[in-house]
């Protein structure tokens, strides 16, 4: 007889996932409908059925460092098929909510960015900080042309968003560096030698696409995800560029740096713009979004949103375009603040948990052992 | 014995075209000399109806009808003329026409063996003479729980009389006990508190209702219609005449002194469910060992049910009792973590309403598991072991209390031990040796624990209680004939005749109310009961010649005949179900019924045209069950499947109403071979009268040893158990059995 475990339920985590989008855990009788529905759940170790009991029985620590819960895309078969309305795969996500708030670092950020009614606080202070810049930052002669800098200085930007990523940065490793340890079982590897996969099917998005019905979202997703990566790299070019003297903003429309930046932005809005529709325009998806689902679409689209008009209204000149980068000002740090506790670092989340996951399977080819699976709860 | 007969032959439904009638009319008029016989081409009709009746009214000297057409159960209404008038049917249209080739010389000789024989059957026939002994038509209720109360309700709301007998001071039973009962109406939502304390009421006022409470049956003498019951109250003894019983005794839980396994008696914190009902009607749930609040609860589900070891049937109610008392459990502490061990969780129909809110309670946990132990725990706690779980793992669950959700045990459970504790005793004394009386004694030892148990006191030679099926329920037949007991007239409702929730058992009451009134309406008729409803003949023993082997009082499944002092049968004909099962046992063959007997059927095997052995043409009887296996000829007909024509089927009451001398006469006349086809039998048997397929083989086999002696092959006799629904495989049968008759050759004695 293998050696039984010691069970205690942890029913404050049992009332928080029915609060937070697994309202209906309680309805699931076990019958595995669910995991043989989903197109991307195993035969060796398939999910959610067993953590759907796990979150019954309020196995946190079980959970927490459960991979598997990564592995969905949220597809919502498992879902439509369960005869008992238990909503496996809203479960799934409110488990994921549970994963980045449980190991946020530092814990209070996860716990106020995760909560609805720290909204004002969670943007007061990049508003704050903005609001100090445009009263009391040193600010240089004014320009012919109506520029940002004008406002916003350059080189106080460049410092304020390269110190916020170091921080995040510093902040995020930790987390994940916890959730890797947390996923690893005694005697396994680590989770590098899956990275590199990882990331290929990420980047391919090989696995969401087995995801069936909505490839309105499967679009959405992956034009966003590659707009957002196209941004991001040329955001930090032209910063790095900016900062050494080799470039000055604005660039001239036809720059390449531009063009391509331009070209992300399109790309992103078409991405952002299916995954808002697609969220508002099915009942179902509606009445299960949550506050966590739209703080970051509304955060990373407001970003988006903004920059766009930014953009054309200092091409046309008006004043207005101050109080809007402002607002575009404030929505981009918080979206990189708030990085390693919104639903942003699914991103990360996700990858190493698919990376810790090919590495356990790789590592079954080679050597013909045992799946690694969660065990021990408390 | 009759002796005018009108024959007539319908040579409708492809009849005619199937066999030449004008030949079976002189098998009738000149071969039988048969006064009357017409043939007519659509005799059911009204036109063919209206010759029959013009001949009866213009010849008042017919006797006995025989209509050879279709089967004898279809088109019963059209032939129903006066009882007293003897109809036989003789079946050309399923058994003949519908089954084998047209114009076939083979054809034609089954038809008219088949007129033969059923003109012999008419003409062995008489009128019944008709019990007419005044009956009681009021009904006896055992027990005032929930199904006696409403037992008691609905045979008065019909009209009749009823006397309640309750063992407690009180009405109610088990209801009245509960804190709470499961909902049984949408939604289905919470417990309710609606006790039994309205019926009682109901039952108290009613004028029809006779109520006799902390009562005991003394004993329970004579026969439906005529059942007099006396009951020993504190007021003294009384004895009642009812006309039927219902026995609606309940149930009690399973004993959990043989749980040990699962903890109970370990600690006093493991209780069963019982017990916690009866703590919350009490009070609050409280840690027995010390009175403290319950933080963590336990529950194990089929807590000895389900299981070989113990009941191997799931009781149907535990699982919404535990979820019931989930709710005691968070009155008492709304904190408490409950945990649920399952087989599979039963809430059957719309009871699953309450499964799922119960389900959605954070604190409830479930799983699917086996407890593979109870151990004591630290601070009065157990720790419980659970294998196999859904999570994956084997679990260890640590508990304030744990609580045992145990079964149902029908209260007529105990009615076959008792039965033995008395033959035991009665051994004791009168057995010859010294040993057989020392043996005698320590089995009734063994079983003295069982002694008071008794519910009817029935003054019966089987036995003082009803008689049980494989678990201990007192049915006779669980499919066909709900409530039905293996004693006419009495009928189980309730807990006691299966294992149900109180709703479930106030249907049950209306049912088996139904029944008993059914009863003794049949009862005042002189009429048999179920399955040969209505029926007016009943058996007559011819004493004079009986030899006391007690093989009928042993043998009839409805305990029907009593003995006297020598072992003389003393029938009770309103007890009696007319399975013929006695006709069958009885190795002097002095039991008859007016419409069957030894004689008839012998009369109508010598009927039967036996072909010498060099025109190779087999003869086999075929004695077929007329509940299951006959009708299966009737719709393998209907579905047109041919068989070989060869055989000669005679329907039968049952096949323990098979006498062995029918088949020593089919072989001595040069028959080739015999059939006996009827029930299913074993512990989920199927024959209508409990055990008549199982007798038949049995006397068979003593039969086949006869037969080497007398140098014929024991393969000649053959039983087969067939249930109505394989009426496809009867051609196969009939034909495999002939092509090994034809392979054994003619049967030796032919000619003889």
């Amino acid at each position: 007889m293998p050696t039984a475990i010691l069970v205690r339920p942890d029913t404050d985590f049992i009332r928080t996932v029915l609060a937070s989008g697994g309202g209906d855990l309680k309805k699931c009788f076990q019958c595995a409908t669910c995991s043989t529905v989903c197109e991307l759940s195993p035969e060796d170790g398939p999910f959610p059925r067993k953590q759907m009991i796990e979150a019954q029985w309020g196995l946190k620590d079980r959970l927490m460092k459960d991979p598997a819960i990564w592995l969905c895309h949220n597809c919502g078969r498992c879902t439509t098929y369960c005869p008992r309305g238990a909503r496996p795969g809203d479960v799934l996500g409110a488990l994921r909510r549970e994963v980045i708030k449980g190991f946020a670092f530092p814990a209070f950020m996860g716990r106020m960015v995760s909560n609805p009614r720290m909204w004002p606080v969670v943007f007061l202070l990049p508003t704050l900080i903005f609001a100090a810049i445009l009263l009391w930052a040193p600010k240089g002669p004014p320009t012919a042309e109506l520029e940002f800098a004008n406002a916003f200085p350059i080189p106080i930007l460049e410092m304020l968003f390269f110190a916020v990523a170091g921080l995040v940065v510093a902040a995020f490793a930790v987390s994940i560096r916890r959730f890797v340890s947390a996923m690893r079982t005694p005697g396994s590897g680590g989770t590098t030698q899956g990275l590199l996969p990882a990331l290929g099917l990420i980047a391919t998005h090989e696995r969401f696409a087995k995801c069936e019905g909505e490839r309105s979202r499967y679009w959405g997703h992956f034009l966003t995800l590659w707009g957002f990566a196209g941004l991001a790299m040329v955001g930090t070019i032209v910063g790095i560029g900016t900062m050494f003297g080799v470039m000055r903003t604005p660039l001239p429309l036809l720059h390449p740096a531009k063009f391509f930046a331009n070209l992300c932005g399109v790309v992103i809005l078409t991405g952002l713009a299916m995954l808002f529709a697609n969220r508002v325009g099915n009942p179902r998806n509606r009445g299960t979004s949550t506050y966590f689902d739209w703080f970051f679409l509304l955060t990373i689209g407001g970003v988006v949103i903004t920059g766009v008009s930014s953009e054309l209204l200092r091409l046309s000149q008006s004043s207005i375009m101050y109080p809007v980068y402002f607002v575009h000002l404030v929505l981009i740090l918080a979206l990189f603040l708030y990085v390693p506790y919104s639903k942003f670092a699914h991103l990360v989340y996700r990858t190493v948990a698919i990376a810790a996951v090919r590495a356990a399977e790789s590592r079954v080819k080679s050597a013909n052992v045992p799946m690694p699976e969660s065990s021990g709860a408390g | 014995m009759a002796k005018r007969l009108a024959v007539y032959i319908c040579s409708g439904c492809s009849i005619g075209e199937t066999v030449d009638t004008s030949k079976l009319e002189k098998v009738a008029t000149k071969e039988c000399k048969v006064p009357v016989c017409r043939v007519h081409p659509y005799l059911c009709g009204a036109e063919g109806v209206q010759i029959i009746r013009q001949d009866l009214a213009a010849d008042s000297t017919v006797d006995a009808v025989v209509i050879a057409g279709c089967s004898p159960r279809v088109k019963t209404e059209a032939f129903a003329f006066d009882p007293a008038l003897v109809v036989e049917r003789v079946n050309l249209r399923e058994h003949v026409a519908w089954c084998q080739k047209p114009g076939d010389e083979d054809t034609q000789m089954l038809a008219e063996d088949y007129l033969r024989m059923g003109i012999v059957r008419a003409q062995k026939t008489e009128p019944p003479e008709l019990l007419t002994e005044p009956v009681s038509k009021k009904l006896l209720v055992v027990g005032g729980g929930i199904t006696g109360l409403t037992a008691a309700l609905e045979a008065a709301a019909a009209g009749y009389e009823a006397v309640l007998v309750e063992r407690e001071a009180q009405l109610g039973g088990f209801v009245s006990t509960l804190k709470k009962r499961f909902p049984s109406s949408p939604p289905y939502a919470a417990p309710v508190t609606d006790g039994v304390a309205e019926k009682i009421q109901s039952v108290l006022y009613n004028p029809k209702i006779q109520v006799l409470t902390s009562a005991k049956i003394l004993k329970t003498e004579g026969q439906p219609g005529m059942f007099d019951v006396t009951v020993q109250t504190p007021a003294g003894e009384t004895t009642v005449r009812v006309g039927a019983i219902v026995l609606a005794t309940g149930w009690k839980p399973y004993d959990a002194s043989r749980l040990s396994h699962l903890g109970y008696g370990l600690s006093p914190n493991v209780i069963t469910n019982v017990e916690l009902e009866k703590m919350a009607a009490q009070g609050r749930i409280l840690r027995p060992s010390d009175r403290k609040l319950v933080q963590d609860v336990l529950f194990i589900q089929c807590a000895g049910s389900r299981d070989n070891d113990a009941l191997p049937y799931c009781s149907s109610v535990c699982c919404m009792a535990t979820l019931k008392h989930v709710d005691y459990i968070h009155e008492a502490n709304p904190d408490a973590r409950v945990y649920i061990v399952y087989k599979d969780i039963r809430t059957p129909g719309q009871y699953e309403q309450f499964y799922r809110i119960a389900q959605d309670n954070p604190l409830v946990f479930l799983t699917k598991g086996e407890v593979a132990r109870v151990d004591r725990a630290l601070e009065g706690r157990l720790g419980v072991t659970v294998r196999n779980t859904l999570l994956g793992e084997d679990l260890i669950l640590n508990v304030d209390l744990v609580v045992l959700a145990t079964g149902m045990v029908p209260s007529s459970a105990d009615g076959e031990a008792i039965r033995v504790l008395e033959d035991a005793q009665a051994k004791a004394v009168k057995s010859e040796t010294e040993s057989q009386r020392a043996e005698a004694a320590r089995k009734a030892e063994e079983l003295k624990h069982h002694s008071g148990t008794q519910i009817l006191n029935l003054q019966y030679r089987q036995g003082p209680d009803l008689p049980v099926l494989r678990d201990g329920f007192p049915d006779s037949h669980f499919v066909c004939f709900p409530y039905e007991t293996r004693r006419t007239g009495i009928y189980a409702a309730g807990a006691v005749r299966a294992p149900m929730d109180s709703t479930r058992a106030e249907d049950d009451a209306l049912g088996a109310a139904m029944k008993a009134i059914q009863s003794v309406e049949l009862a005042s008729g002189g009429l048999a009961v179920h399955p040969r409803t209505g029926d007016a003949y009943f058996p007559s023993f011819f004493l004079q010649r009986c030899t006391q082997c007690k093989r009928c009082t042993e043998e009839c499944p409805f305990g029907a005949l009593d003995e006297d002092a020598k072992g003389t049968p003393k029938p009770n004909p309103y007890r009696c179900r007319r399975c013929g099962v006695c006709l069958g046992a009885c190795p002097e063959r002095i039991v008859s019924f007016k419409n069957y007997s030894v004689d008839m059927i012998a009369s109508m095997i010598k009927a039967v045209e036996v072909p010498d052995e060099t025109e190779e043409k087999p003869r086999v009887l075929v004695l077929m069950c007329e509940n299951d296996a006959y009708p299966a000829l009737d719709i393998a007909g209907l579905r047109r499947l041919g068989h070989d024509p060869s055989v000669r089927v005679i329907p039968v009451r049952c096949l323990g109403s098979v006498n062995i001398v029918w088949i020593a006469d089919a072989l001595s006349r040069g028959i080739d071979g015999v059939m006996l086809i009827g029930c299913k039998y074993g512990d989920e048997y199927q024959c209508h009268y409990i055990k008549g397929s199982e007798l038949a083989n049995r006397r068979l086999e003593n039969v086949k040893e006869t037969l080497q002696r007398l140098q014929l092959e024991p393969e000649r006799l053959q039983t087969t158990q067939l249930a109505i629904n394989e009426w496809d495989r009867l051609p196969m049968l009939f034909n495999q059995f002939l092509e090994r008759i034809r392979d054994m050759g003619p049967n030796p004695y032919k000619g003889f």
